[in-house]
């Protein structure tokens, strides 16, 4: 395959565009410069790009500790009846689950 | 406390991204470049491209792309909302066509993230800012191979990689005002490349990573429920280890190109075809743009210039399905090195380029002669990047011009940039030997020029303007085998033409000879003026005054003076006066002008110029009320007098060099003002500002002849003889920089001016490759070209007689076969001409850093000093390096010392008669010795490196690699320096500058701008030794060089602008700005002025002004304080009259114009601004 036929059919989208083309007599002045639009109006922004705010390392306790609970929710819910649940964690339990958090973290 | 004003005059040239698509309307075909801060919008047409607007950003722009939105109907839940949204969204699209026009994305360096809208009602057309944000995270370490962006081809996200370890997407969903941008965890840490795969289900990148093992390529689908790359659909371990690009192919193929340093790699997870096609092994390919919508062929351009085809070569399977083949890549041609390409249409690319002219090219089926397919159609100039530069005035009018070292490699040159009024040509006749030139109105009714006569030696041409058309013909009363001495309408529809022989009368009608006056001796009229009633004409000594009446001329005075006349005017003086009173006469041999009163021809005033210049033109001239003498002698110089009108007197003379050759004065006029055209080898329109008069160049080589010319098809034109032609063109109506372009086709890298020879020295590098016969110059380039050539001999003469540490310089072993070596050399290059006479090559791997021109000690002689490092790859820093002295003379360099140096010579300065050096860490001062050699004399030690030195006085600045500045003191007595203050910010310099004896400037990496003051008031020590930061501002671009200087005329007594000094600054992007000090009354003015109009205009990507001229670095973030933004305050002269009404009338400076606006008008014009 030829150079020529690599480069035969190349895309149009006017097929007038540059075939009045001419090289500018005047070399000394380049193309001018487009006019410095200056907007003056405001327009109000339809959206704006806000960033999440939360490290992805919180993100992923977030979503462990969701995990977690919806587990044991579900463990709970089997035995049910048999014991209260407790208004707070015990103390113990949530430093086991924070070493485990640790732990994985060293995953990263 | 100091206070200063900076503006950039010539903005930004450098193409960092360009994106084609229907960005103005949904049938436009735009091309959108952006340089830096600056966006660029063209429109394709028949006739080229047509810039239509440029906006500027608040922010530097990273990555720019186009998108066309699209809208999903994933929200959509069942068939009758399906169904109403689709007859919803017909009526959208017939209403206005937002989905068949293409949004553009921006990411700013500072991550600001903006997504724009451009809406046009055919006139006007305004950027909407759709959506805008900061996407910057807290913590996170920007990776080391920049901001990525990608936009899913189904437009549904954003993807950005900003930080190492994660990947930022952005929803682009329409229904919520909020764009949750959120981060993913990547595993992957350095991503070369990512890119969105086509025609996935849900949204799938493709990246390169690399990883201890080599570069891999892998996808990952994101989910944008669970924020997180769910799983892998494909992945290739271990492709090339400098594989950097990744193109996603279109469906239906999908899947993606990975290009390489040597290969090329086509894969979709299931078909893999690999190439190595051997024309792409030269260099690296760095960027690339789809041709065909499909995907199948693509244009590649690498960092030689090479632009190449590759082609994807489909087969059909058996199952019906295509899959790629086989991939095939082309050589088309050579172009200016790319930083990007796009493919506008019917077989035309921009190319834009970071460190030569951008360009458009046109692809051809057919090869030339060069074996290329690319021809270029048009070349945009750009400075970037701006090395070095050096103000000069060559044509001593006291108006600066700079000389630039821009681009690199292949794209390196000097550029001549000149602040002057342009012309602009629209048409040109070869024509040589023009003498004289007149515009004339014959047998017309109206006041349009139909005839232009010409003048040769010994006959007259008449030409006829007839339209366009110009056609040789005849006025049967006009002698045509005499040259022309004065030609023109006068009163009572007559002509008047002035021969050597007589003074011809002819009727503007019927052209037909009415009188005829001839002098009553023998001889040949020699000198000859007139007006439109009036004629004064000399044969030699002897002067004749005729007035012009119906069909006769009139003898009314003639006189005999002492000596020849040289040259004659009799222009009337004052608005609408027809007749003048006086005559200005210059004359040979005493070399005097004289005011002679009409019609007796009596003496007014005489005024002897001086010196054995003859005068060649005289003319009188009103500019704004004020009448002046004007004398131009054969030297190209000027004497310009106050003419006092009723009395004749002269006083206030003053003289200006215009060019180098004699002048030719001539009056025209433009926007109804009186202009005064100097013809010479540098024509020069002189004209009145502030009464003042200004001298400005014109951006013609050189011009013999001109005169005013208004014709039907030429209306206020100037016709302007040249030696070989004549050109028709008009005159711009105000100055502008221009520039001319020296190409060198290596890099230049410092340039030196010296005045005693006339030539600059250049220091350059360029590019010579090893092969079997050795090194050799991978291109022909300026010091290959040069007219005479000289080398270093390879082994140092100071190696052989030292042993020891000096080894590096003797041992250098020949590079690898085929391996790239920079060679520099010292260019000595003409000052008129730009020929390059001269050639010093430089032993292998000796760089040369640092280059003046200075005279040292009592030796009368200039010599260029170049200080030079012996790069080893070994060595972290250089540990050795020389100081060449070298004298151009008598078109020989020689090389009249050397001396070996401990390091590198980062920079040099002349400093009291002796030689300053900043060597590593050290700065160093050298005294000239009668034995013509370098002489230790004292050195300073408490610096990082020390890159840049300025000196003023007894004082030394040093720019410190990353230890701002410090200033030090020679003491002379004890022959040592002395450390007086040091800014104690870790700032990295790019540039420093003394601004007065306590007020330093400098410019750092992160594209800051500071200034320090040192307090020699403070009471203690230590208080003294602290430089403090006074002002601090973000320019956006990084600074390379500062210099003093202007690049407008200086008038000296001018007091309407409250400035004091300039100092000119060049960057990477090819920006060149100019800080001045200004009182601090003035700034607090400005400060207000500055506040008001960030609230008026707004902020494309609505990004605030505060936000982004903020002192900003890795480190920390400050606002910016003790400098004015020129380029805000100077857009006030752009806004509509309500809108600068309302600015103004917050300052309550509306009324009171004569003080605030006329002052900042006055500062506007004189901060030469490029509009």
């Amino acid at each position: 395959m030829s150079v020529a036929q690599f480069l035969e059919g190349l895309p149009s989208y006017n097929e007038n565009n540059f075939t009045k083309f001419h090289v500018d007599t005047n070399s000394r002045s380049p193309l001018k410069r487009p006019s410095v639009y200056i907007p003056t109006k405001d327009y109000p922004s339809e959206q704006i790009i806000v960033t999440e705010k939360t490290s992805i390392l919180l993100k992923y306790m977030q979503q462990h500790w969701d995990k977690k609970v919806n587990s044991a929710v579900k463990k709970r819910d089997i035995p049910a009846q048999s014991e209260e649940p407790a208004r707070k964690r015990p103390r113990t339990e949530y430093s086991r689950d924070n070493s485990r958090d640790m732990r994985s973290l060293n995953d990263f | 406390m100091a206070y200063h004003y900076v503006v950039t005059a010539h903005k930004p040239t450098a193409v960092t991204a360009c994106v084609t698509g229907n960005f103005t309307s949904p049938s436009d075909l735009n091309l959108i470049v952006a340089k830096n801060t600056r966006l660029e919008i063209y429109l394709v047409t028949p006739e080229g491209l047509r810039p239509i607007k440029e906006v500027g950003l608040y922010g530097k722009v990273a990555v720019m792309k186009l998108f066309r939105p699209q809208r999903t109907l994933n929200s959509v839940g069942n068939h009758n909302e399906i169904l109403e949204y689709l007859i919803i969204e017909m009526l959208w699209k017939e209403i206005c066509h937002h989905e068949k026009k293409d949004l553009l994305f921006i990411v700013t360096m500072r991550y600001n993230a903006m997504i724009l809208e451009c809406i046009s009602d055919g006139e006007n057309l305004d950027i909407v800012t759709k959506a805008h944000g900061n996407v910057a995270d807290r913590i996170g370490k920007p990776s080391e191979t920049g901001i990525l962006a990608v936009i899913d081809p189904k437009a549904r996200v954003i993807g950005l990689r900003l930080y190492d370890g994660l990947f930022k997407i952005i929803p682009l969903d329409k229904d919520n005002y909020e764009l949750k941008a959120s981060n993913f965890r990547m595993e992957e840490l350095q991503v070369h490349d990512v890119e969105f795969l086509h025609g996935c289900a849900n949204p799938t990148l493709v990246l390169i990573h690399q990883d201890v093992n080599g570069r891999h390529v892998k996808t990952h689908e994101i989910s944008l429920r669970e924020k997180e790359f769910v799983k892998i659909p494909w992945r290739q371990d271990n492709v090339e280890t400098e594989a950097s690009i990744i193109i996603p192919v279109p469906s239906p193929l999908g899947g993606a190109i990975i290009i390489g340093q040597e290969s090329i790699l086509y894969h979709d997870g299931i078909t893999s075809v690999v190439v190595a096609p051997a024309v792409i092994k030269q260099s690296t390919i760095i960027c690339y743009a789809k041709v065909d919508p499909g995907g199948l062929r693509y244009l590649l351009g690498d960092m030689a210039g090479h632009l190449f085809m590759l082609f994807i070569e489909v087969e059909t399977r058996n199952d019906g399905t295509e899959a790629v083949k086989d991939l095939k890549v082309e050589m088309l041609g050579e172009i200016a090195t790319p930083e990007c390409i796009t493919y506008l249409d019917n077989g035309v690319l921009f190319i834009g380029s970071r460190i030569g002219d951008s360009q458009l090219v046109k692809l051809n089926t057919k090869a030339d002669e060069n074996s290329s397919y690319v021809t270029v159609m048009e070349s945009f100039t750009n400075l970037a990047p701006i090395l070095d530069m050096c103000v000069v005035d060559l044509e001593r009018q006291g108006q600066g011009q700079l000389v630039t070292c821009s681009g690199a490699f292949k794209e390196g040159s000097l550029r001549i940039i000149r602040n002057g009024i342009g012309i602009q040509e629209h048409a040109s006749i070869d024509l040589p030997g023009i003498k004289g030139m007149w515009a004339l109105q014959a047998a017309t009714g109206s006041k349009l020029d139909n005839t232009l006569v010409l003048s040769f030696v010994g006959q007259t041409r008449v030409l006829s303007l007839n339209g366009e058309e110009v056609e040789e013909t005849d006025i049967a009363g006009f002698t045509s085998d005499q040259q022309t001495f004065y030609c023109g309408n006068v009163v009572h529809e007559q002509l008047i033409q002035i021969t050597p022989i007589s003074a011809r009368l002819v009727s503007a009608q019927n052209k037909t000879l009415l009188a005829e006056w001839k002098p009553p001796t023998e001889k040949n009229i020699s000198v000859v003026a007139c007006n439109s009633s009036q004629v004064i004409l000399s044969t030699g000594s002897a002067l004749y005054y005729l007035e012009i009446h119906p069909n006769e001329l009139i003898l009314k005075g003639n006189t005999t003076l002492d000596v020849e006349v040289a040259c004659l005017d009799i222009s009337p003086l004052g608005e609408n006066a027809t007749t003048s009173d006086l005559v200005a006469v210059g004359l040979w041999t005493d070399i005097s002008a004289r005011i002679l009163r009409l019609p007796d021809l009596s003496e007014a005033t005489k005024e002897l110029l001086g010196g054995e210049i003859i005068p060649r033109s005289v003319l009188m001239a009103c500019f704004e009320g004020h009448n002046y003498l004007l004398c131009a002698l054969g030297d190209g110089s000027m004497f310009y007098f106050s003419l006092h009108k009723d009395s004749g007197q002269l006083s206030d003379k003053k003289k200006v060099t215009l060019g180098t050759q004699p002048t030719v004065l001539r009056t025209f006029r433009s926007l109804s003002t009186t202009n005064v055209f100097a013809c010479s080898d540098r024509p020069t329109v002189i004209y009145s500002s502030n009464h003042k008069l200004v001298f400005s160049n014109v951006n013609m080589k050189e011009v013999n002849h001109m005169c005013s010319l208004n014709a039907e098809a030429y209306p206020d034109s100037l016709a302007l003889a040249t030696d070989t032609s004549v050109t028709i063109g008009t005159i711009d109506e105000i100055q502008k920089l221009h520039i001319r372009t020296v190409p060198l086709q290596e890099s230049a890298r410092r340039i030196a001016y010296q005045e005693q020879s006339q030539t600059f020295g250049v220091v350059t590098a360029r590019i010579d490759i090893q092969d079997s016969t050795g090194l050799n110059p991978a291109r022909q380039s300026a010091s290959t070209m040069a007219q005479s050539v000289t080398v270093s001999s390879s082994v140092g003469s100071l190696a052989i007689s030292k042993s020891g540490s000096s080894s590096v310089l003797g041992t250098s072993v020949a590079p690898d076969y085929g391996q790239e070596v920079e060679i520099h050399n010292l260019l000595i290059i003409d000052q008129n001409t730009f020929e390059v006479l001269h050639s010093h090559q430089l032993m292998q791997q000796e760089y040369a850093m640092s280059l003046i021109s200075c005279q040292l000690g009592n030796d009368p002689n200039a010599y260029f000093i170049v200080g030079t490092a012996n790069v080893n790859p070994e060595e972290s820093e250089p540990k050795q390096g020389r100081l060449l002295v070298f004298h151009w003379n008598d078109n020989k360099l020689t090389q009249v010392s050397e001396k070996e140096i401990k390091g590198a010579c980062y920079s040099l300065a002349e400093f009291n008669g002796k030689l300053l050096a900043s060597i590593n860490s050290t700065v160093r001062l050298f005294e000239w010795t009668a034995e013509k050699e370098l002489r230790l004399e004292c050195s300073h030690f408490n610096n990082i490196i020390a890159l840049f030195l300025k000196t003023k006085g007894d004082f030394i600045l040093i720019g410190d690699l990353m230890r701002s500045m410090t200033l030090l003191q020679y003491k002379t007595m004890e022959g040592s320096f002395e450390e007086i203050a040091r800014d104690y910010n870790p700032n990295w310099m790019t540039a420093v500058e003394i601004l007065d004896d306590d007020i330093f400037l400098g410019a750092e990496n992160s594209f800051n701008m500071f200034v320090c003051q040192k307090d020699s008031a403070a009471t203690t020590d230590e208080e003294r030794s602290q430089m403090h930061e006074v002002g601090q501002f973000h320019v956006g671009d990084m600074i390379n060089v500062f210099r003093h200087g202007s690049l407008v005329m200086q008038n000296i007594g001018e007091t309407s602008t409250p400035t004091r000094g300039c100092v000119l600054f060049g960057t990477v992007g090819g920006a060149i700005g100019l800080v001045t000090q200004i009182p601090q009354d003035f700034y607090e003015f400005l400060l207000d002025l500055q506040n008001k109009l960030s609230s008026v205009i707004k902020s494309v990507g609505k990004i605030e002004h505060s936000f982004w001229r903020a002192f900003h670095t890795d480190i920390k973030t400050e606002n910016s304080e003790g400098f004015i933004d020129g380029d805000l305050i100077e857009s006030f002269l752009d806004l509509s009259q309500d809108k600068m009404k309302e600015v103004a009338d917050g300052l309550g400076l509306w009324s009171d114009t004569d003080n605030g606006c006329r002052l900042f008008f006055n500062l506007a014009v004189t901060s030469e601004n490029n509009r």
